[in-house]
């Protein structure tokens, strides 16, 4: 194929570069998906929707999706108000020269690995960690926080990681607004407020629901934010899932769990990606 | 400061919220670090001795020493072969005429936008359908798949700013397709490449979900930290917490400087 493409060079299309990724694309994640459909599809006695009829009268699973939900869009709704202040303030407030600092600085922590951040809030949260030894210096009273092992402990810490994860979108939105635009406004009699509503705010938003939706998936699929903080009496979908496959085995549920996952995950993207294309049309035209 | 948009009253608002969010991000991992200095088995303040026992414990475990090297082999690979199928795919996405552009686009860096646990699952049903015995190589492969859309995206970014007619000179000169993207293109986007190359082995050293699928005993260092984790606490898990943290930090930072610098000078012109 190599000396076939440098022997036409000048007229061939480099088209079949794409080969090597799409196969894998294909291998690992097309066919995967495929099979893992069929399989939730697959009944004893043959075809159907029985998998689904049974995750639905199931209450352990039920439950579980449904504190996937609240966990993840709670999470969500924090992180993408967190966002706007941290976002704003490094692009608006922070010299030109010093923005990338600023911005590392929020994101560092994002590069280690989740568990580990995960478990590092156990020992601030727990009801003999940080935070208890600090009320307890302070006021002399002794305290039981209360907070690890419970859903709000996970809320707090998939928050956390997804008002990382929306600064650093929201930023790049924000980062490319032309100054000249706000310096035009400004000229023209406009206040902050109204520089914010109708300038800064529009060209932010494409950055700021990107990250809120890459948050919600994150959050919506993770198990080591809600087993270290959350604890594992009260699982989410993705804990479920975890031990299935490890102890029960049994795969037929798993991947009707996964498939109703990954069609939250869509039901929820979709009001996004409505409005991503309403707007393209309405820019083409 | 821009003075126009940011009042000083807000200007002092917003620097007091940032300073919060800085305290609040770091806090634990200060904790971490302090904690795997800290002797006492228990992870109670205050603070006793300091000591080094912790991080002599880790080195003679051979269960952690032995997943650290895992990882790093798989890392290595999968970020060496994400970033070179990851080059040739930007190329062909930036500069090929492709029936179905957006559609192809959209399945290469699909893995992005849908919960890892999900792929995890998907590739673990596919091999016991197919009937493949879990191994090292299949989470090569898992994490490559897993990586390549960060590596796609960043280099496609680098590569659409490169004029079409610098390329057109090199084969109008004479030389080949090929040639003149490893001695022409490459070269103008080695910082990208690199960054690349970093960014991909960061994710995948600390990729958990894709290698506990697929693995059965060559475990992973982030299988090992989860198993510590879950099955009953270490006192050394803080001193590997401590150099997981700095170890991937120090790579992923180099990585995103690279990127961000570079991506403000290119901006500029």
């Amino acid at each position: 194929m190599v000396t076939d493409m440098s022997a036409s060079s000048n007229t061939i299309n480099p088209w079949p570069f794409l080969l090597p990724a799409l196969s894998l694309c294909l291998l690992f994640f097309l066919l995967p998906t495929l099979n893992m459909v069929i399989l939730s599809l697959t009944t004893e006695t043959g075809f159907g929707f029985d998998n689904f009829k049974l995750f639905f009268a199931t209450p352990h699973l039920t439950q579980a999706l449904h504190r996937s939900l609240i966990l993840a869009s709670s999470a969500t709704l924090i992180a993408s108000l967190v966002a706007w202040p941290l976002a704003y303030f490094i692009v608006f407030c922070v010299h030109k020269k010093w923005r990338p600092l600023f911005l590392l600085a929020i994101l560092a922590p994002f590069w280690t690995s989740f568990t580990i951040r995960a478990f590092s809030w156990q020992l601030v949260l727990s009801d003999n960690g940080v935070v208890t030894w600090f009320i307890e210096l302070i006021t002399g009273f002794s305290v039981t926080l209360g907070i690890l092992y419970t859903m709000n402990a996970s809320i707090f810490g998939l928050a956390l990681f997804g008002s990382m994860l929306t600064t650093f979108t929201l930023y790049g939105a924000l980062v490319s607004i032309d100054d000249k635009l706000i310096e035009a406004a400004s000229t023209l009699g406009a206040k902050p407020f109204h520089i914010f509503k109708d300038i800064i705010f529009p060209l932010g938003l494409p950055g700021w629901l990107a990250g809120i939706f890459l948050t919600f998936i994150v959050c919506v699929g993770d198990y080591a934010v809600p087993t270290l903080l959350g604890g594992g009496l009260k699982p989410v979908l993705a804990q479920i899932m975890l031990s299935i496959l490890k102890g029960t085995y049994d795969l037929s549920q798993a991947a009707t769990i996964a498939i109703v996952l990954a069609i939250t995950v869509m039901l929820c993207g979709l009001p996004l990606i409505i409005y991503s294309l309403a707007k393209r049309n309405r820019t083409a035209v | 400061m821009n003075n126009l948009i940011v009042s000083k009253f807000m200007f002092s608002l917003l620097t007091a919220f940032f300073c919060v969010a800085l305290i609040v991000i770091y806090l634990p991992i200060i904790v971490m670090i302090v904690f795997s200095f800290n002797s006492g088995k228990y992870q109670t303040l205050p603070f006793r001795e300091p000591t080094f026992e912790w991080y002599v414990n880790l080195i003679a475990d051979s269960s952690f020493i032995n997943s650290f090297f895992t990882s790093l082999m798989m890392a290595s690979l999968a970020s060496v072969f994400a970033t070179i199928l990851g080059f040739l795919a930007a190329y062909a996405f930036s500069k090929a005429k492709i029936p179905a552009h957006a559609l192809l686009f959209g399945i290469v860096v699909c893995p992005l936008v849908i919960p890892m646990i999900l792929i995890g699952i998907g590739m673990r049903l596919q091999i016991v359908s197919v009937g493949i015995q879990p191994a090292l190589w299949l989470v090569l492969l898992g994490q490559t798949l897993y990586v390549l859309p960060l590596a796609v995206i960043n280099l496609k970014n680098r590569i659409d700013k490169i004029p079409k007619s610098m390329e057109e000179a090199s084969i109008s000169l004479g030389s080949s397709r090929l040639k003149s993207i490893v001695l022409i293109l490459a070269p103008i986007c080695a910082p990208s490449l690199f960054a690349t190359l970093l960014l991909t082995f960061t994710f995948s050293f600390d990729e958990f979900v894709i290698a506990y699928f697929l693995t059965n005993f060559e475990i992973t260092l982030p299988i090992r930290i989860w198993t510590s984790l879950v099955t009953g606490f270490e006192p050394k898990i803080n001193a590997v917490g401590t150099a997981v943290f700095i170890f991937s930090v120090t790579l992923g930072l180099i990585a995103q400087f690279i990127l961000l610098f570079k991506q403000a000078e290119l901006n500029k012109h």
